[in-house]
C-alpha cells in the first residue's frame, strides 16, 4: 500500500518508514535497553497497521504514541517510551507558541489566567530553578492525566504548561517567598509530595480555589435545607466534595407546626441535591460530587438506604449522590450484643443529634423507655442483626451508604467547645466541628512514601519524610489565607479552626521495597510508627507557626474565656488526614493511599481514559529472576493479575509481597488502617476489598473495623464473579467436544493443516498433564464447572469451563 | 424417539425443573445472566452529553451509526429468538437461559434508547440506519432473510431437514450477529473510550459485552448439543459447508461495511487494517469454537487496547459509572 503523509502547511509526501524509525531511535536515546533495534521493530509492526493510505503529521505523531501505548504491559521500557513520546508532543505543541517560562507567564497574565500577585515573585530566580530532566520521573499515566486535566490551558484551549513549569506554578501559589517557592517546587517535582487535585488545578489562578472538602450541616427548616442547597451549588462549582449531614431533618409523617400538617420527611429533600449536583457537574474538568450522611436511627432510615438503589421509584432515588451512616457506638453495640434498636423522628428527639458517647446512650434509652410506654407518636423498633444484614446487603449491591462511625470522630475532637462534628466528607477523611453556620473545610497534600525510602532499602528516610512534613504544614498553612472561599461559612470554619489534612500515598510501594508484605505484622508496626512519626512532625511544626504567626482563632478565643484548651497553643486545630489520593497517585505513579496494590495487572478508568496498569516492582523482580517473559505476562493475565497460584514462581520471587487487594484479608486491612488511625488527628479514608466468599462475613468484617477503632469506612469493593469473554486470550468453549469438527473433510475446507492450538494435541497435553500432577487432578480438571477451575496454566488448558 | 434439545412442544410440556438437568450447562450459564443483570439507570450518560458535542464529524458518525445499529439490532435479536426457536426448546433450563437472554435484550435496548434521546439523537434516522445504509442493510438482510424462511415456512422440528434448519438460525442469530457483528460495533465504542470520549455510555456498552458474550455462549452450546444430538448433520458435508461459507460472508460483509467507514484514515487511533485483522482473528475464534478449522489463522487480537477488557478493574468511582458491581 502506498502511503501519503500530509504535512502541517498542507504539502504531500510519500510516508518513508526509516524516518519514523529515526524518531523512535531518538526517543530510545540514553535509554539502558538490551537490544533497542527489537523494540523499534516491535513498534513498527504495531504502527505498520495503524497508518491509513493518507496521514498527516499530527495523527501519525498520535499513531506512534499509540503504537508504543499498546505495548505497555510487555515491559516497563515501553512505558517510558511512551511517556517521552507523549512528552516530546506536549512540548513540541507549546514551543510552537511560546519561547519559555517567561513568555508561558505572560501569556497567562495577559490573558488573565494566573493571579496577578504572582509578578512579584523574581522570575527569574524561578525560571532557573526550574529542572526538565525530572520530567523523567513521571509515567505514562501520569503524564496523560496530567496533560488531559491539569496542565494549563490558554483561552483557545490550547496546552500552554510544561510539566516543570505546572510544577513551579503550583508552588508559586503557595510559596510565601522566592526561597519557599523553590524548595516546594523541588519537593513536588521529585513528586515527593502532592497537592490535592483542587490545588493543583487552581493554585496561582485567578480562581485561587484550593479546598477538596466542604462539610456542611443542614438544619430542620426550609430556610435551612435552600440555604445550603444555595451554598451547594456554590462549592460544587469550584470542584469541591460536598459532604452533608441531614439527620436534623424531621422524619415522614412528622408534624410542622406552622401548616399544622405532616412532613414528607427528609427523602424529597435529599432529591433536590441530587438534581443540583448532577446539573452542576458538566461545567468542570471533573465533576463535584457529594455524599449524604444519616444516623441511622432517623425513622427515614429505610428510604435512605434505598437512595442508591437503581430501579423503584425516581423521586425516591439519588444516582448521583454517594450517601453513608453516621453510626452511633450505642447502636453497634446493640447490634453486636443482638439488642434491639429504635428508630425515632428527629423532630421529637432533637437531642440525640447533638449527643456523642455515653450522653447519647442516656439520651437514646431514655427514649426508648418513652417508647415502650406508648409516650411517642412515631417510633419503629427493629432487630438490630437484621437491621445490619439488610444494610451490608445494600452495601454489597449499590456500594452505598457507607459506614462513618459518629463516636469515634468525636473522641478525638480537638474542640468540642467550638461544636461537635457532623459527619464526615465525601471521602471520609475529614474530621472537623461544625454547624449550620461553619461548613468544615480541608485542604489536603498527601506525601509520596515511596519517595521516602533510604537508599539501602533498610528503611524509611526519617529525615526526608521529616523535611518534606515540615513543607507541607507550612505550605497548607499558607494556602489557608490565599484561599478562595465559595461561602461565608466555609470561611468562618478555616479562619476559627485552620484545619489542614497531611494524608500519604505509596505505602503500599514503600513496603515492597522494604521487602514488607503488606499482609504481615511488620507492615502493621511500620504503619503505627509512620502515624506517630507524621503526627510529631506536624504538630512541631504547628506549634512553631503558632509561635510565629498566632494559634488557632478559637484556640485564642477560649484562652481569652478563661476556659483554655489543655493542649500546648498550635497553628491548627487539626493537621492529618488520610485521603484516598486517587487521582494523585496515577500522577505520581505510585500505590493510591494506604491501600495495597490493586492487582498486579489491572485497568483502571478514569476521566482521563482506561489505563492498564502494571506492578512495576514486581516486573523488575521477576527479570532480575530471569522470569519476566511474554509467556509469564500472559500467565499473570490469565491469572487476572494474581500471581499466588503460578507454581513456577515459587521459591523464586518472595510471592507473599504481591498479594493483590482481594487477597489480603480484609481484617488485614482494617488492622493497617486502624494502625494508622492511632495517631491521625482526623479520619482514614479506608476502602475495603472483599472477596467473594468473604460475602458472607461481611458483619464480622465490619463489626471488627469499629471494635479496632477504625472511624471511617469508604468503598467496599466487592470482587465481581462474572465477566466478559476474554478478549484478547484464547478461551475454550468447546471442551473436547468436536462440533463440526467431527465432518470429514469438508470443515478444514482444504486449507493448509496448521496446528490448531485448541486442537491440538489435547490428548498429548493430557498425558503431560498427568505426569506431572496425577490422575486425580487431571480428572479433576476435566470435570471441572466454572466454581473449581483449576489455577494452573496447564491444567486450565484441559479444564473445560476455564475462560 | 430420543430427547432432543430441539423439539415439537406443547404449552403442556416441560414445565417442571429437575434437580438434575438434562443440560446443566443452561442452568449455569443461567445463573451466569441472572449475576450479570444491570439496568441503564445505574450509568450516568447525561455526563457524555458535553463530549458528545466535541467528538469529530468522523467519530460521531461512528458512533452514532454503532447506536443506531444496536438500537435496532437488539430488538431483531429478540425477534429471531422468539419466532424461530424459542418455542422449539424442549428443556426448561434451556427455556430458562434463553429468556434471560431476551430479557437482557430489553434491558439492552433500553439502555441504546436512553442513549439516543441523551444527544438528542434523530430517533427516526437511529432506527433506520442498519436498513438505509447500503452497506448495514446487506448485514441485517442476511440475518432476516434466512430467519424469513424458517420462521414462516413450516418446518418439522423433529425431522433431520428441520434440526439443520433451526441450528442455522441459531448460528445466523447468537454467532454471526452477537458474535461477530456485535463485537465490531464494541470494538468502535472501546476505542471511544481509549481516547478518553463518551466513558460512561462505554462503561454500558462493557455491560452489554458481558451479557452479549453469554449469550454467544448460549448459542455455540446449543449448536454444540444439536450437533450430539444429531450426528447426521456434520455428516452431510454440503452443509456443513455451507454452515462455514455463511459464518465467513458474516465476516465478509462486516468488512466491507468498515472498509466503508474507515476507508483511508484512522478514526479514533484506528485504521481499517487493523480492524480487518480484528475481524479475521474474532472469525478464527468463532469457527474454532464450533469445531471448524480457523481460515484467517490470526491468533493475537490486533486491537491490543481490547486488553483492558480481559483485566480487572479499578474505577474511579466519583468521575466514571462503574460496571464492576454485582447486582445480585
Amino acid at each position: 500500500m502506498k502511503r501519503t503523509v500530509i504535512k502541517r502547511d498542507g504539502t504531500e509526501e510519500p510516508f518513508r518508514t526509516q524516518q519514523i524509525i529515526n524518531a523512535i531511535f531518538e526517543i530510545i536515546q540514553g535509554l539502558e535497553v538490551e537490544d533497542d533495534y527489537e523494540l523499534v521493530f516491535l513498534i513498527m509492526k504495531e504502527l505498520d497497521l495503524k497508518v491509513p493510505e493518507r496521514v498527516t503529521t499530527e495523527e501519525l505523531d498520535r499513531l506512534v504514541l499509540k503504537a508504543i501505548e499498546q505495548l505497555i504491559p510487555k515491559h516497563p521500557v515501553y512505558d517510558t517510551l511512551a511517556t517521552r513520546q507523549l512528552l516530546k508532543l506536549i512540548n513540541k505543541g507549546i514551543d510552537r507558541r511560546l519561547d519559555d517560562f517567561h513568555d508561558f507567564l505572560e501569556q497567562a497574565f495577559e490573558q488573565e489566567l494566573l493571579d496577578e500577585r504572582l509578578k512579584e515573585f523574581d522570575l527569574d530566580l524561578l525560571a532557573e530553578s526550574l529542572n526538565f530532566e525530572r520530567d523523567g520521573l513521571l509515567g505514562y499515566f501520569g503524564l496523560t492525566t496530567l496533560n488531559d486535566r491539569y496542565l494549563m490551558k490558554n483561552r483557545d484551549q490550547q496546552v500552554i504548561e510544561k510539566p516543570q513549569w505546572f510544577f513551579m506554578r503550583v508552588a508559586m501559589g503557595i510559596g510565601n517567598s522566592n526561597e519557599e517557592i523553590v524548595k516546594i517546587y523541588n519537593k513536588l517535582s521529585k513528586l515527593e509530595y502532592l497537592h490535592s487535585t483542587p490545588t493543583l488545578f487552581n493554585s496561582g489562578t485567578v480562581t485561587s480555589q484550593y479546598s477538596s472538602c466542604y462539610v456542611s450541616v443542614v438544619d430542620d427548616s426550609l430556610d435551612s435545607i435552600m440555604d445550603k442547597a444555595r451554598e451547594t451549588a456554590f462549592l460544587a462549582k469550584y470542584a469541591g466534595g460536598v459532604g452533608t449531614d441531614v439527620t436534623r431533618i424531621r422524619a415522614t409523617g412528622s408534624n410542622i407546626e406552622s401548616l399544622n400538617a405532616p412532613s414528607s420527611g427528609a427523602i424529597p429533600f435529599i432529591k433536590i441535591f441530587d438534581t443540583l449536583v448532577n446539573s452542576i457537574q458538566q461545567g468542570g474538568r471533573r465533576r463535584s460530587s457529594q455524599v449524604i450522611s444519616m444516623q441511622p436511627w432517623h425513622l427515614d432510615i429505610d428510604g435512605f438506604m434505598d437512595l442508591r438503589e437503581t430501579t423503584g421509584n425516581a423521586y425516591f432515588r439519588t444516582p448521583s449522590l454517594n450517601t453513608k451512616l453516621w453510626m452511633p457506638d450505642e447502636m453497634m453495640r446493640r447490634i453486636k450484643e443482638g439488642e434491639p434498636i429504635y428508630l425515632f423522628d428527629p423532630g421529637v428527639c432533637g437531642e440525640l443529634v447533638d449527643a456523642i458517647g455515653d450522653d447519647f446512650r442516656k439520651k437514646y434509652e431514655k427514649r426508648i423507655e418513652q417508647a415502650e410506654a406508648g409516650e411517642l407518636e412515631q417510633f419503629k423498633k427493629l432487630d438490630s442483626q437484621n437491621f445490619f444484614k439488610k444494610y451490608l446487603f445494600k452495601l454489597a449491591k449499590t456500594g452505598h451508604p457507607w459506614l462513618i462511625f459518629k463516636d469515634e470522630h468525636n473522641r478525638h475532637n480537638p474542640c468540642p467547645e467550638y461544636s461537635v462534628i457532623n459527619s464526615s466528607n465525601l471521602c471520609t477523611e475529614i474530621s472537623i466541628p461544625n454547624r449550620p453556620d461553619s461548613t468544615a473545610v480541608c485542604t489536603l497534600a498527601s506525601v509520596n512514601l515511596s519517595k521516602h525510602v533510604n537508599e539501602a532499602q533498610d528503611d524509611i528516610d526519617w529525615d526526608k519524610l521529616e523535611d518534606t512534613l515540615e513543607v507541607m504544614v507550612r505550605g497548607l498553612d499558607n494556602i489557608l489565607d490565599k484561599n478562595f472561599y465559595p461561602s461565608e461559612a466555609a470561611r468562618r470554619n478555616t479562619m476559627d479552626l485552620r484545619p489542614l489534612g497531611i494524608g500519604m500515598m505509596g505505602f503500599a510501594e514503600a513496603l515492597i521495597d522494604l521487602d514488607i508484605a503488606y499482609d504481615s505484622e511488620e507492615a502493621v508496626i511500620l504503619a503505627r510508627k509512620l502515624g506517630s512519626f507524621m503526627r510529631e512532625v506536624a504538630y512541631r511544626t504547628s506549634q512553631e507557626l503558632a509561635e510565629e504567626r498566632g494559634a488557632f482563632k478559637h484556640y485564642q478565643e477560649m484562652e481569652e474565656q478563661g476556659n483554655p484548651y489543655d493542649y500546648e497553643p498550635r497553628r491548627n486545630a487539626v493537621l492529618l488526614a488520610i485521603a484516598p489520593t486517587a487521582s494523585i497517585s496515577i500522577i505520581t505513579g505510585t500505590t493510591s493511599s494506604i491501600d495495597s496494590y490493586f492487582s498486579n495487572l489491572y485497568s483502571r478508568d478514569t476521566l482521563s481514559g482506561k489505563h492498564i496498569v502494571i506492578n512495576r516492582q514486581l516486573i523488575e523482580d521477576l527479570e532480575e529472576q530471569g522470569q519476566w517473559s511474554d509467556e509469564m505476562a500472559d500467565t499473570i493475565k490469565a491469572n487476572n493479575g494474581s500471581v499466588q497460584h503460578i507454581d513456577e514462581l515459587d521459591g523464586i520471587i518472595d510471592k507473599q509481597l504481591y498479594k493483590t487487594a482481594y487477597e489480603i484479608h480484609p481484617k488485614r486491612q482494617v488492622d493497617i488502617a486502624a494502625a494508622f488511625q492511632e495517631s491521625i488527628d482526623q479520619a482514614v479514608s479506608k476502602s475495603l476489598y472483599i472477596d467473594e466468599q468473604l460475602r458472607d462475613n461481611m458483619e464480622e468484617i465490619y463489626l471488627y473495623a469499629w471494635e479496632k477503632k477504625l472511624k471511617s469506612t469508604y468503598y467496599c469493593f466487592i470482587d465481581k464473579v462474572v465477566k466478559g469473554e476474554k478478549y484478547t486470550e484464547k478461551v475454550n468453549k468447546r471442551g473436547s467436544r468436536k462440533g463440526f469438527g467431527a465432518s470429514g473433510s469438508s470443515a478444514d475446507n482444504g486449507t493448509p493443516k496448521k496446528t490448531d492450538p485448541v486442537e491440538e494435541d489435547k490428548a498429548e497435553l493430557e498425558a503431560k498433564a498427568r505426569e506431572k500432577f496425577g490422575d486425580e487432578a487431571v480428572d479433576q480438571a476435566l470435570e471441572a464447572d466454572a466454581n473449581s477451575c483449576p489455577t494452573d496454566p496447564m491444567l486450565r488448558r484441559i479444564c473445560p469451563a476455564c475462560e | 424417539m430420543p430427547h432432543k434439545l430441539i423439539g415439537r412442544t406443547s404449552v403442556r410440556d416441560n414445565i417442571k425443573l429437575s434437580e438434575d438437568p438434562s443440560y446443566p450447562i443452561f442452568k449455569e450459564l443461567y445463573e451466569k445472566q441472572k449475576k450479570a443483570v444491570w439496568f441503564p439507570e445505574e450509568l450516568n450518560i447525561q455526563q457524555d452529553a458535553l463530549d458528545y458535542h466535541t467528538l469529530s464529524e468522523d467519530e460521531k458518525d461512528l458512533f452514532d451509526t454503532a447506536v443506531g445499529y444496536f438500537c435496532s439490532s437488539e430488538l431483531l435479536v429478540q425477534n429471531v429468538l422468539v419466532n424461530s426457536f424459542f418455542p422449539l426448546l424442549t428443556d426448561p433450563h434451556a427455556k430458562m437461559s434463553f429468556s434471560t437472554q431476551l430479557f437482557m435484550e430489553n434491558i439492552h435496548s433500553d439502555f441504546f434508547e436512553i442513549v439516543l434521546q441523551s444527544f438528542g439523537m434523530d430517533r427516526e434516522k437511529m432506527y433506520d440506519v442498519a436498513f438505509d445504509d447500503p452497506i448495514l442493510r446487506k448485514k441485517q438482510s442476511l440475518i432476516v432473510d434466512e430467519i424469513d424462511k424458517i420462521s414462516y415456512g413450516r418446518i418439522d422440528p423433529n425431522s433431520l431437514e428441520g434440526q439443520k434448519q433451526i441450528l442455522r438460525a441459531i448460528l445466523l442469530n447468537n454467532i454471526i450477529l452477537e458474535g461477530i457483528f456485535f463485537y465490531s460495533s464494541f470494538a468502535h465504542f472501546f476505542a471511544l473510550k481509549d481516547m478518553a470520549k463518551m466513558k460512561n455510555v462505554v462503561s454500558g456498552v462493557e455491560l452489554v459485552l458481558i451479557d452479549e458474550s453469554l449469550h454467544l455462549q448460549n448459542g455455540i452450546e446449543a449448536i454444540l448439543i444439536m450437533l450430539d444430538e444429531n450426528p447426521e448433520i456434520v455428516e452431510d458435508q454440503e452443509y456443513v459447508q455451507e454452515i462455514r461459507d455463511v459464518i465467513l460472508e458474516g465476516t465478509a460483509l462486516e468488512i466491507e461495511y468498515v472498509k466503508h467507514k474507515f476507508g483511508d484514515r484512522t478514526i479514533l487511533g484506528i485504521s481499517y487494517g487493523e480492524l480487518e485483522r480484528y475481524l479475521k482473528y474474532i472469525t478464527d475464534r468463532r469457527l474454532q469454537e464450533l469445531g471448524f478449522e480457523q481460515e484467517f489463522h490470526i491468533n493475537e487480537n490486533p486491537l491490543r487496547f481490547l486488553q483492558k477488557e480481559d483485566v480487572k478493574k479499578l474505577i474511579n468511582f466519583f468521575e466514571v459509572s462503574s460496571t464492576e458491581y454485582t447486582n445480585y
